[in-house]
């Protein structure tokens, strides 16, 4: 499995796919939101960020807008908004490719976990500012922990499941070009 | 540093920052737009999702059923208890029977002795909950039903007891019912016995808070909650629960539908509330003839029009009425 995907990105990417689209299948199932229950984590921004953090490359930035309006759609956020935050998270993390490769695991979290409290901040800024009505500040927050705790779980099934991994130093690939 | 394959490239840096820049752009103008004009990009999302989500269904349903099937497996752990609690139960509901089946045969003869005339208009549809929003923030389910099947927005719908939200968002084959837990749910109610009207509003939490009640110490924990029909959009007299005090000690709704297992919607066809807007014709003795001569003619013809007019107010009043559930008296 890991042969065929080293080869081209494409496989990495109908694999982004396919877990966007079960994530949303499983958030659409109707096991009942009971009203007043906690939410759990972001799974898919997690799944982002873990891999924009690792390979860039498997992740271009229109197949995020789909995906993320798509959701946005799908799930009665206000349509464009969160699409676009992620798409500035992510180029945020792109634009520094060099330096989240040498990052270690403690630092990534942190970053990764700062980036999602950030996003909330900014989303619920813009939400009070054009007059929205939005879920209490600490009901939110709970979902930012989870989906913080939850960011190690995705890293470590990405790297177990589907041998998602930064790149060594002067690791090469199939035709021998320098990643 | 060198260059490497999984970085941007550099002679692309410039056009792409200026894509992506565009991009992020267009993403928060779809956002405007629809902060300005919300129905227009809210049919696009109906259509959307009206498209999608029932092409899922062949693996939604039985995954769903799975879980309520784990669900339900649980629940053998603790069946002798249940066993217990049923007999119990069964005891007490055969009482209850008997008095239900009385209630029912003298009902219906104080019906027949009434004539009353049921609304006929108030039928419903029941449509299945294919999805709900999935997310914690956002009460609302989508129901198999559309347009197709004649549901328009605005209706109310109802599990098999209580008022369970209002129909909001339509596509062809689907629609999405606003929950009253919603935190964009306002829904006028009367609180029964003391005829108090109040505005339920959701909040996001299980129990919806009671708002702008006229006189809140006619309002008791335990008074029954039934929607008013004010705003002429929901029919007035559909059950919605019982005054609780809350935590906060505001006061809110316990709601009777059971909203753990929403399974099975009824939605209600409320046809457009008739609104009463003749203040009521006067009912005047005949105008006195000017000249005398075709007296008995004049008088015939002067005393048809005022009782044609009572009649009318008369059927307007009670055509209103039967706007709400329990129907009202007709002449015979």
């Amino acid at each position: 499995m890991t042969r065929l995907f080293q080869t081209d990105p494409w496989g990495y990417r109908g694999l982004f796919l396919v877990l966007a689209l079960l994530l949303l299948f499983l958030r659409l199932l109707p096991l009942g939101n009971a009203a007043g229950a906690l939410p759990g984590p972001d799974l898919m921004l997690c799944l982002t960020l873990a891999w924009v953090m690792r390979r860039p490359d498997f992740l271009p930035v229109w197949m995020l807008v789909a995906v993320f309006l798509a959701e946005d759609l799908i799930l009665m956020r206000p349509p464009g908004l969160w699409t676009a935050l992620v798409v500035v998270a992510t180029e945020f993390l792109r634009a520094r490719t060099a330096l989240t490769r040498e990052l270690n695991f403690l630092v990534e979290w942190l970053l990764a976990s700062g980036l999602m409290l950030a996003m909330l901040l900014v989303y619920r800024t813009v939400f009070l500012v054009t007059l929205l009505p939005q879920p209490p500040f600490g009901f939110a927050a709970v979902q930012v922990a989870w989906s913080a705790l939850a960011y190690p779980v995705v890293v470590g099934l990405s790297r177990l499941a589907f041998d998602l991994r930064k790149p060594a130093t002067g690791e090469i690939d199939d035709q021998g070009r320098r990643l | 540093m060198s260059k490497t394959r999984i970085g941007p490239d550099d002679y692309a840096r410039p056009l792409r920052r200026l894509l992506v820049g565009g991009c992020v752009v267009l993403l928060l103008a779809l956002f405007l737009v629809w902060r300005i004009d919300s129905p227009r990009v809210e049919r696009f999302r109906a259509a959307l999702v009206d498209a999608l989500v029932p092409n899922l269904e062949w693996a939604l349903v039985p995954v769903a059923k799975v879980a309520d099937m784990v669900d339900d497996f649980q629940s053998y752990t603790r069946i002798y208890e249940q066993n217990q609690e049923l007999k119990r139960e069964l005891q007490k509901m055969k009482a209850w029977k008997e008095a239900a089946e009385q209630l029912e045969q003298k009902n219906a003869r104080l019906l027949d002795l009434n004539h009353v005339r049921l609304d006929p208009k108030l039928t419903h549809i029941t449509g299945v909950v294919m999805a709900d929003s999935g997310s914690p923030f956002r009460q609302s389910v989508l129901l198999n039903v559309g347009a197709r099947d004649g549901i328009r927005d605005g209706w109310a719908t109802m599990d098999g007891i209580g008022f369970v939200g209002r129909i909001s968002g339509l596509g062809e084959r689907t629609s999405r019912v606003i929950l009253v837990t919603d935190s964009n749910s306002r829904i006028p109610v009367t609180v029964q016995p003391s005829g108090q009207r109040a505005l339920l509003s959701g909040d996001n939490s299980p129990l919806p808070l009671l708002d702008f009640i006229e006189d809140a110490d006619e309002v008791r924990p335990g008074d029954r909650v039934v929607t008013s029909g004010d705003g002429e959009v929901l029919p007035a007299g559909l059950l919605v629960g019982q005054v609780v005090r809350g935590t906060d000690n505001r006061l809110r709704v316990a709601l009777s539908a059971d909203y753990q297992r929403l399974e099975f919607l009824r939605v209600l066809r409320s046809h457009d509330i008739e609104p009463i807007t003749d203040p009521g014709g006067l009912i005047a003795p005949p105008l006195l003839p000017s000249d005398p001569a075709p007296v008995v003619d004049g008088e015939g013809d002067a005393a048809a029009p005022p009782v044609q007019g009572g009649g009318d107010v008369g059927e307007t009043g009670s055509g209103d009425a039967e706007g709400g559930a329990s129907g009202s008296g007709s002449r015979p």
